[in-house]
């Protein structure tokens, strides 16, 4: 007889406050992303399309590492490691060329405006996710 | 927003947080004391709002500036209700630690809407 490798939960214990944390920055970032969309939309729309973009990440992982939904650890892995290549990509970029975004965006210069929460933000939610996956 | 509100409510949400930093190393699990504190803070908050949106007549907001400020308060009037709600369905550290980032976040929220307010 062989034991189905189960995975531990992701919204206990630790994970518990790593999904406060995401809850925090989803709450955040669709807020602040839904008044730069409803309000000035038209001055940058770049950086507020990217502002709704992670957004949704933040509120995806969120979800994800709460168990919400139906695959919720799928979920969660899609989430974070977007999140990871976003805020790398989108810091690396606004270093490069300051003048890209108009407007600053939560992955802005890897979230240094953010007390680089953003940045290390999605190495927690995968280490966590490693350390809660499946063993025999 | 004008007057020493703003400050007592983000100085007491550090406290609060700094309290709960006790209960996570003293692995406690949240009290009465914990909830009334929170509820305190609460209070404050809604009162806050209230200060706010008699003031803000006489304040020099533009329309963005405007939602964002209030956006910010409500924020902080849910932030504590959700993070009690999801610290009290488990009991462990991690869950006791939810409390902790609802009240930096309290703070922060109160911070930004100050900010908001005087620029």
């Amino acid at each position: 007889m062989s034991r189905a490798a189960t995975s531990s939960s992701t919204s206990s214990g630790l994970g518990r406050a790593l999904v406060a944390v995401y809850g925090v920055f989803a709450l955040a970032a669709t807020a602040r992303s839904l008044v730069q969309l409803l309000t000035k939309a038209d001055e940058a729309p770049l950086a507020y399309a990217l502002s709704a973009v992670a957004a949704l990440v933040y509120v995806a992982a969120t979800l994800g590492l709460a168990e919400v939904g139906p695959d919720p650890r799928r979920l969660a892995w899609a989430a974070v490691v977007f999140e990871l290549v976003g805020v790398l990509t989108v810091g690396t970029l606004t270093v490069l060329d300051p003048e890209l975004f108009p407007d600053a965006t939560v992955w802005s210069a890897y979230g240094a405006g953010y007390g680089w929460l953003p940045l290390v933000l999605p190495f927690a939610g995968i280490a966590w996710l490693w350390h809660t996956r499946a063993r025999d | 927003m004008d007057g020493p509100l703003p400050l007592a409510l983000v100085v007491a949400s550090l406290l609060f947080a700094a309290v709960v930093l006790v209960y996570v190393v003293l692995d406690r699990t949240p009290d009465w004391g914990l909830l009334g504190f929170a509820a305190v803070i609460e209070v404050a908050t809604l009162v806050l709002i209230v200060v706010a949106a008699v003031q803000v007549g006489g304040a020099d907001l533009s329309g963005p500036a405007l939602v964002t400020f209030f956006g910010y308060l409500v924020a902080g009037l849910v932030l504590l209700p959700m993070g009690f709600a999801w610290s009290l369905a488990e009991r462990s550290r991690g869950a006791t630690a939810v409390l902790l980032i609802a009240g930096l976040a309290q703070a922060f929220i109160v911070v930004r809407a100050l900010a908001v307010w005087r620029s």
